[in-house]
């Protein structure tokens, strides 16, 4: 038992702990530990253990093939995949001007040619899909449902159209007039008189109005409904406190998890 | 440990720390001691908060309802009788979010063995394979349910980033998961994942850190345990008083941070308007300048 409990809590410990104030100190021996040895260690384990990855993955899927289980057509071709990919490796280079090892990155050998002709263009395909994602998640996203779905709608196309050369081309009065279009509709819902609607557009239409005449007509004037402006302050402000309030939690979360594993208290990597 | 043996172990490794200090102080670098002290002083804090609900000390935590729909997801796919797919991350256990996940694994494999519901976790790397599997066959053997485990219900996929999405989108099509649940680290490859659960009705539960993915899980999952709550799961699922009170130390140190952020900034604001002479920015940036 003290093989599968106490000692890998030690060395999660002791580890923890050299790691953690090697950080600190200028004594050689440690710092040379945990810059170079200790991840020298660490890819020396995990090249080892591509092995048992490498296993697990040739018996289940030719259990799959072998059992006819639900897509073993599949199966086939992923075991058919690595074995190539290890002929490929360190059996056939496929162009004997090149050299062993100089064949993964030279051109004309059967190693290339897969990565080149069929790794590259899959993943491209897998990476390409998610243009596709995105734009059926935005759609989701974008229903307005309730407040913040509504409120992630508005600077959705704000932060867009303002990134484009269209949005610099919108004159902030345009945004203006839109603007008490939409507070109409506010004005509406809370009172529903259509008198107080009315009046209130007509209101803001004739306030606009003369406010933009007596300015000119500038384009980007008032700058607060600029589009460029208006999604570069979105951009810079509330969602810069937005995404560093979410940092600093996943910091102390990260902090707190470390401290956990290190003085032993967090053991549920041991099933406890 | 009792209080008093804490006690005097703190005393003896801060007695050390000074000796270290004074006798050699060429041993550390001195422009890391802030943040050395920084770590000490926290780590005390959580320690403190620990030790206080381990005497019994009441800790109140918020209700998350993506922790909640663990339990959740879990009863609709045996009512369902469809197996669980959880998805660790696609990097390796030198990332604290696949620590997190892999943890998390444990408590979800603990549901499914009381359950007997099939459990199907895809791996990218080897290490988390054996971590994995590790956490899942101890959950079985806790449950008393050694013999519905399977060394194959965790397994191998690729290292590969979209080769592994490719290879989960394939698994979901084909056997239809009632409940999804993706807790680690992600890149692009989230929403790849996470619309595909989508589209084939899965309840879906997402856990990350990972800031630029948060956003994508948001929208396509049912959950999300965002940042510090996706790192918090794990105390919440096991209801351990030593783990309970490290988040509530977590909540300490955020409330001591926050008076610091709030401080700092009234005291600039004071600065800025010419009523003192001291600019908080020059002395934490340690500049001279005005």
């Amino acid at each position: 038992m003290i093989w599968k409990r106490q000692v890998p809590i030690f060395i999660v410990i002791f580890f923890g702990f050299l790691t953690l104030f090697g950080w600190f100190t200028d004594q050689s021996d440690i710092k040379d530990f945990v810059d170079i040895h200790g991840l020298q260690w660490y890819s020396i384990i995990s090249t080892f253990a591509m092995f048992l990855g490498i296993i697990t993955l040739v018996k289940l899927q030719v259990l799959k093939i072998l059992k006819k289980q639900n897509g073993w057509q599949y199966s086939i071709v992923a075991v058919s995949g690595l074995f190539l990919s290890i002929i490929a490796g360190f059996v056939f280079k496929g162009n004997p001007d090149v050299e062993w090892g100089a064949h993964v990155i030279e051109e004309g050998t059967l190693f290339k040619w897969i990565f080149d002709f069929i790794f590259t263009p899959l993943s491209a395909t897998m990476f390409a899909l998610l243009a596709f994602f995105v734009a059926s998640a935005s759609y989701r996203a974008f229903r307005i449902r309730n407040f913040e779905a509504t409120l992630l709608l508005i600077s959705g196309m704000i932060i867009m159209i303002g990134r484009v050369p269209l949005g610099s081309a919108i004159s902030s009065w345009f945004v203006l007039y839109i603007l008490v279009l939409i507070l109409g509709i506010v004005v509406n819902s809370i009172f529903k008189n259509k008198q107080y609607t009315a009046i209130f557009v007509a209101f803001g239409v004739i306030g606009v109005t003369v406010l933009g005449s007596s300015m000119g007509w500038p384009l980007d004037k008032p700058g607060i409904f600029y589009l460029p402006t208006l999604q570069e302050w979105i951009y810079r402000y509330p969602n810069v406190a937005g995404a560093r309030s979410i940092s600093i939690g996943i910091g102390l979360g990260i902090f707190a998890t470390s401290i956990r594993y290190i003085l032993g208290l967090e053991k549920s990597y041991i099933g406890e | 440990m009792k209080d008093k043996n804490f006690t005097i172990g703190a005393g003896f490794v801060f007695f050390l720390f000074v000796l270290l200090q004074v006798t050699k102080p060429d041993l550390y670098i001195s422009d890391r001691g802030l943040l050395l002290f920084l770590i000490l002083f926290f780590g005390g804090i959580l320690q403190f908060s620990t030790r206080q609900a381990l005497r019994g000390g009441e800790v109140f935590l918020r209700s998350i309802p993506a922790v909640k729909a663990v339990e959740e997801a879990v009863g609709r796919s045996t009512e369902m009788g469809k197996p669980v797919l959880f998805v660790p991350g696609i990097q390796d256990m030198d990332q604290v979010e696949t620590v997190a996940g892999v943890v998390i694994l444990g408590h979800v494999s603990k549901m499914t063995a009381r359950y007997e519901t099939p459990l199907n976790v895809p791996v990218a790397r080897s290490i988390v394979l054996k971590a994995a599997q590790e956490a899942c066959k101890e959950s079985y053997l806790v449950e008393g349910r050694s013999d519905i485990y399977n060394e194959n219900m965790v397994h191998y996929v690729t290292d590969d980033q979209f080769a592994y999405a490719a290879g989960v989108n394939g698994i979901m099509n084909r056997e239809k998961p009632a409940a999804c649940l993706y807790m680690g680290k992600f890149y692009a490859e989230s929403l790849l994942l996470a619309e595909t659960g989508n589209s084939i009705g899965a309840i879906q539960i997402a856990g990350t850190a990972s800031q630029s993915q948060i956003p994508f899980f948001v929208t396509a999952c049912d959950y999300t345990l965002i940042g510090e709550e996706f790192f918090a799961a794990s105390a919440y699922l096991s209801q351990k008083p030593e783990l309970l009170g490290i988040v509530k130390g977590q909540d300490i140190i955020k409330i001591f941070m926050l008076t610091i952020l709030i401080g700092g900034t009234i005291i600039r604001l004071i600065y800025d308007f010419n009523l003192i002479d001291f600019s908080i920015i020059d002395f934490l940036t340690m500049s001279k300048g005005s």
